[in-house]
C-alpha cells in the first residue's frame, strides 16, 4: 500500500534558522503516528508543511498530492485540529454544523449531531460562551464526522483537564479510527497517547532521531530494574539512560546498539519490562535543554 | 497488464485526463454529499457581521421612520385644529394651484427615495470596516486555522468577502432604503392629505414611483466598478498587516499624500517641479479609500448637467451622467488594480504563516 505521507529531504528555513532539516519519512495508511519532540523541534512546522500552510523545500507527498500546489484537492481528504480553542468566537453550534455540512462533501451530519447530543453543548450556544473543553468537544464533533483519510492533530488537548483529554482520545479511537484512516498526533502529554499509537517519530532540532513502530520499539528498547549487586555489570553494558527509583537503579537499554544485547542477557540483571514512551523520549532527548 | 493498458490510454487521451495514481490508490466507496461552497461562505460572513449588515441599516431605518414619520403624524394631529380655528387658511391650502400641485406630486414621486439618504452614508462605513477586518480578524484569533482545515480555497474565501462587500451589503441597504422610503412616503401622503394637499392619486399614478427602486438598483454595477479599488486595497492590507490594519490602510496613503503635497508646496515656490500630489490625491487616495462611498463618481461629472434638474430627480439623466464616468480610463485602470489587489490578498492568505 502506498504511503499516505511521504517526505524526502523536507526542509524549512526561517531566515537563517533551520526549523526542519532535510528529513525523510513515510507514513503508511491505517496508522496512528505520534510525532513527538520538545518545543521548537520542528513538529508543528512539519505538520504545517504537510497541510500546505507554509512553503518549504524538498519533496512532500500527502495522499499523492503536493501540498504546495494541490492544497485545494488535498483538503477534500485531510482534516486537522491545529490547536485548541481556535473556533471563531461568534460561531454557534448549529451554524458550525450547517456550515461544515454545506462545504464538506464527506461530512456526516447525523454523526456530528449524535456526538454533540452526548455533551452539554446546545444548538444555539456560541463559542464565546463555551469552556475550553467544550470548544474542543465541538471541534472534535465536527472533525470526527468528516470521513477524511488523514487526520492531523497538533496538541489537540493542550490545557484541557484530564476528563476531557481521556474522552477525547477514547472517542477518536472508538468512533473515528479505522484501517482506511491515518492519524498523526503531536503532543507533550505522551503518556496519554502512547497506548493508542502504532508508530513513533521522535524529532529533535529539526531532525528525526527515531522512527519506528511500537512493536519495533518493544523489541528494541528494554528497561531493567537492576538488582543492587549487579549495577556495575549493568553499567558496563552501556545503558542509554538510568535513573534511581526507590533506591533501585532503572536502566534503559537499546538492544540494537553496537554488539547487540539479548533479552536473556538483560533478564539476568534484574526485572525486565518495556519502557514507557515518555521514558524513552526523555532518554532520547537528553541534553536538549542543557 | 491493466497498468500498461491504462498508461497507453492515458497517452492517447492526453495528460489532463490522467488520474493521479496515488490519489486513487486504496480508494473505497466513500459517501459524498453535494456542496455549495460559495453560498455557505457568504452565509458565514453574514453570521459573523450580522450587526454591521443587518442591525446597523435597520437601526438607521427605524430611526428615520420614527423621526420623520413622527413629524408627519404631528402634522396630521395638528391638521384638525388648524382647519377648525382658521377656516380661511384651509381654503387657501385647498386652493393650491393645480400646476403647483402637479409639480409637487411629480417631485414626490421621483425623489421620495432621497429620504433614505442616511442609509447610504451607513453603507460605506460598514463596507470599509468590514473589508479591513475581513482577512485580519481570523488571523488574529487564529480561527483561520479552522477555516483552512476545511476544503475551502483561499480564492473562494476572499471572493466571498468581495461579493458580500460589493453586492450583498449594497443590496441590503437598497432594500432597506426602498422599504423605509415607501413607509415614509405613505405617512407623508396621508399627512399631506390631512393638511388638505391630497397628492395620493397623482403620486400613485406616476410611473416614476415604481421605477425609482429600479433606477436605484441600476446604480449597483457602477458602484461595484468604483468600489473595486477600495475593496481590493482594504482586503490586501487586511490580508497582509500583522497588526494595526486601519493605520496601514488609511495612514500609508494619507501620509504619502501629505509628503507629496509638502514637497509640491515647497518646490512650487522655487521651481516648477511637482511630484503630482494633486494627481495622487485624486487618482490614488480618493479611489482606494473613497471608492465605496455611493455617488463618489459625481466628483467626476459636469456639475452643469446636474444643475439642469428641476422638479425632483431626473433619474434617467442622473444615471446617464453617472455612467458616463465609465468613459474615463482612470476608472477602469483603478478597477483592474482593485482586482489585482484582490488576487494579491488571495496569495497572501494562501502563504502567510500564522505561527
Amino acid at each position: 500500500m502506498s504511503a499516505v505521507l511521504s517526505a524526502r529531504g523536507l526542509t524549512k528555513r526561517y531566515g537563517k534558522q533551520i526549523a526542519v532539516d532535510a528529513i525523510d519519512f513515510d507514513i503508511p495508511a491505517g496508522r496512528i503516528v505520534g510525532l513527538i519532540g520538545p518545543n521548537g523541534s520542528g513538529k508543528t512546522t512539519t505538520l504545517k508543511a504537510a497541510l500546505g500552510l507554509i512553503p518549504f523545500e524538498g519533496e512532500l507527498s500527502v495522499l499523492g498530492f503536493d501540498p504546495r500546489t494541490e492544497r485545494d484537492a488535498l483538503m477534500q481528504d485531510v482534516c486537522f485540529i491545529a490547536d485548541v480553542a481556535i473556533l471563531p468566537r461568534w460561531l454557534r453550534v448549529m451554524d458550525a454544523i450547517d456550515f461544515v455540512a454545506g462545504v464538506h462533501p464527506r461530512f456526516d451530519r447525523s454523526k456530528a449531531e449524535r456526538y454533540i447530543a452526548n455533551t452539554k453543548l446546545t444548538p444555539t450556544m456560541k463559542v464565546k460562551q463555551m469552556s475550553k473543553g467544550m470548544i474542543v468537544q465541538l471541534h472534535l464533533a465536527l472533525v470526527m464526522a468528516i470521513d477524511a483519510r488523514l487526520l492531523v492533530l497538533d496538541e489537540p488537548t493542550l490545557g484541557l483537564d484530564i476528563i476531557y483529554r481521556k474522552t477525547f482520545y477514547q472517542n477518536l479511537l472508538e468512533d473515528y479510527f479505522d484501517e482506511e484512516k491515518t492519524i498523526i498526533i503531536t503532543t507533550h502529554q505522551v503518556e496519554e497517547v502512547e497506548h493508542i499509537l502504532t508508530d513513533l517519530l521522535f524529532i529533535r532540532d529539526g531532525k528525526l532521531v527515531l522512527s519506528a513502530t511500537m512493536e519495533e520499539i518493544g523489541e528494541r528498547y528494554v528497561e531493567v530494574m537492576v538488582a543492587s549487586d549487579k549495577v556495575a555489570a549493568a553499567s558496563a553494558l552501556q545503558p542509554i539512560d538510568q535513573r534511581v527509583v526507590f533506591g533501585k537503579s532503572v536502566m534503559l537499554f537499546d538492544a540494537r546498539r553496537a554488539g547487540g544485547l539479548s533479552r536473556a542477557q538483560l533478564a539476568a540483571l534484574g526485572e525486565v519490562r518495556n519502557p514507557s514512551v515518555a521514558d524513552l523520549f526523555v532518554a532520547t532527548m537528553k541534553g536538549t535543554y542543557a | 497488464m491493466s497498468t500498461n493498458l491504462s498508461k497507453d490510454m492515458n497517452a492517447d487521451m492526453g495528460a489532463d485526463m490522467t488520474p493521479t495514481p496515488q490519489a486513487n490508490a486504496g480508494k473505497v466507496a466513500r459517501t459524498t454529499t453535494p456542496v455549495n461552497t460559495m453560498k455557505w461562505l457568504i452565509r458565514r460572513e453574514l453570521w459573523e457581521h450580522k450587526g454591521a449588515f443587518f442591525w446597523a441599516p435597520l437601526v438607521v431605518a427605524v430611526t428615520l421612520t420614527l423621526l420623520l414619520g413622527g413629524g408627519f403624524l404631528y402634522g396630521i394631529m395638528h391638521a384638525g385644529s388648524f382647519e377648525l380655528q382658521f377656516g380661511e387658511h384651509q381654503v387657501a391650502v385647498n386652493g393650491v394651484p393645480h400646476a403647483l400641485r402637479a409639480q409637487l406630486a411629480s417631485s414626490v414621486a421621483s425623489s421620495y427615495l432621497v429620504v433614505a439618504a442616511p442609509l447610504f452614508l451607513v453603507l460605506p462605513v460598514v463596507v470599509f470596516f468590514y473589508c479591513l477586518a475581513a482577512l485580519y480578524d481570523d488571523r488574529r484569533d487564529r480561527s483561520i486555522l479552522f477555516w483552512k482545515s476545511l476544503p475551502l480555497s483561499d480564492r473562494d474565501t476572499v471572493l466571498s468577502k468581495v461579493i458580500v462587500a460589493l453586492l450583498v451589503a449594497p443590496l441590503v441597504v437598497i432594500g432597506t432604503g426602498v422599504a423605509t422610503s415607501l413607509v415614509l412616503l405613505a405617512l407623508g401622503l396621508i399627512a399631506a392629505a390631512f393638511n388638505g394637499i391630497n397628492l395620493i392619486v397623482p403620486v400613485l399614478s406616476d410611473m416614476r414611483l415604481y421605477l425609482s427602486p429600479l433606477y436605484l438598483l441600476s446604480f449597483l454595477p457602477l458602484y461595484i466598478v468604483w468600489g473595486l479599488p477600495t475593496v481590493g486595497w482594504l482586503l490586501l492590507v487586511s490580508s497582509w498587516a500583522r497588526s494595526k490594519v486601519f493605520l496601514w490602510a488609511v495612514g500609508a496613503p494619507v501620509v504619502l499624500l501629505a509628503i507629496l503635497s509638502w514637497f509640491d508646496f515647497l518646490m512650487g515656490r522655487f521651481s516648477g517641479v511637482s511630484l503630482g500630489a494633486k494627481w495622487f490625491g485624486n487618482e490614488i487616495v480618493a479611489r482606494v479609500l473613497g471608492g465605496v462611498v455611493p455617488g463618489i463618481w459625481f466628483g467626476e461629472v459636469d456639475k452643469g448637467a446636474l444643475a439642469q434638474m428641476q422638479g425632483g430627480i431626473d433619474a434617467g439623466l442622473l444615471l446617464g451622467i453617472s455612467y458616463s464616468t465609465l468613459a474615463s480610463p482612470g476608472v477602469w485602470i483603478a478597477a483592474a488594480a482593485g482586482c489585482a489587489m484582490i488576487a494579491g490578498a488571495v496569495r497572501l492568505r494562501r502563504w502567510r504563516d500564522e505561527g
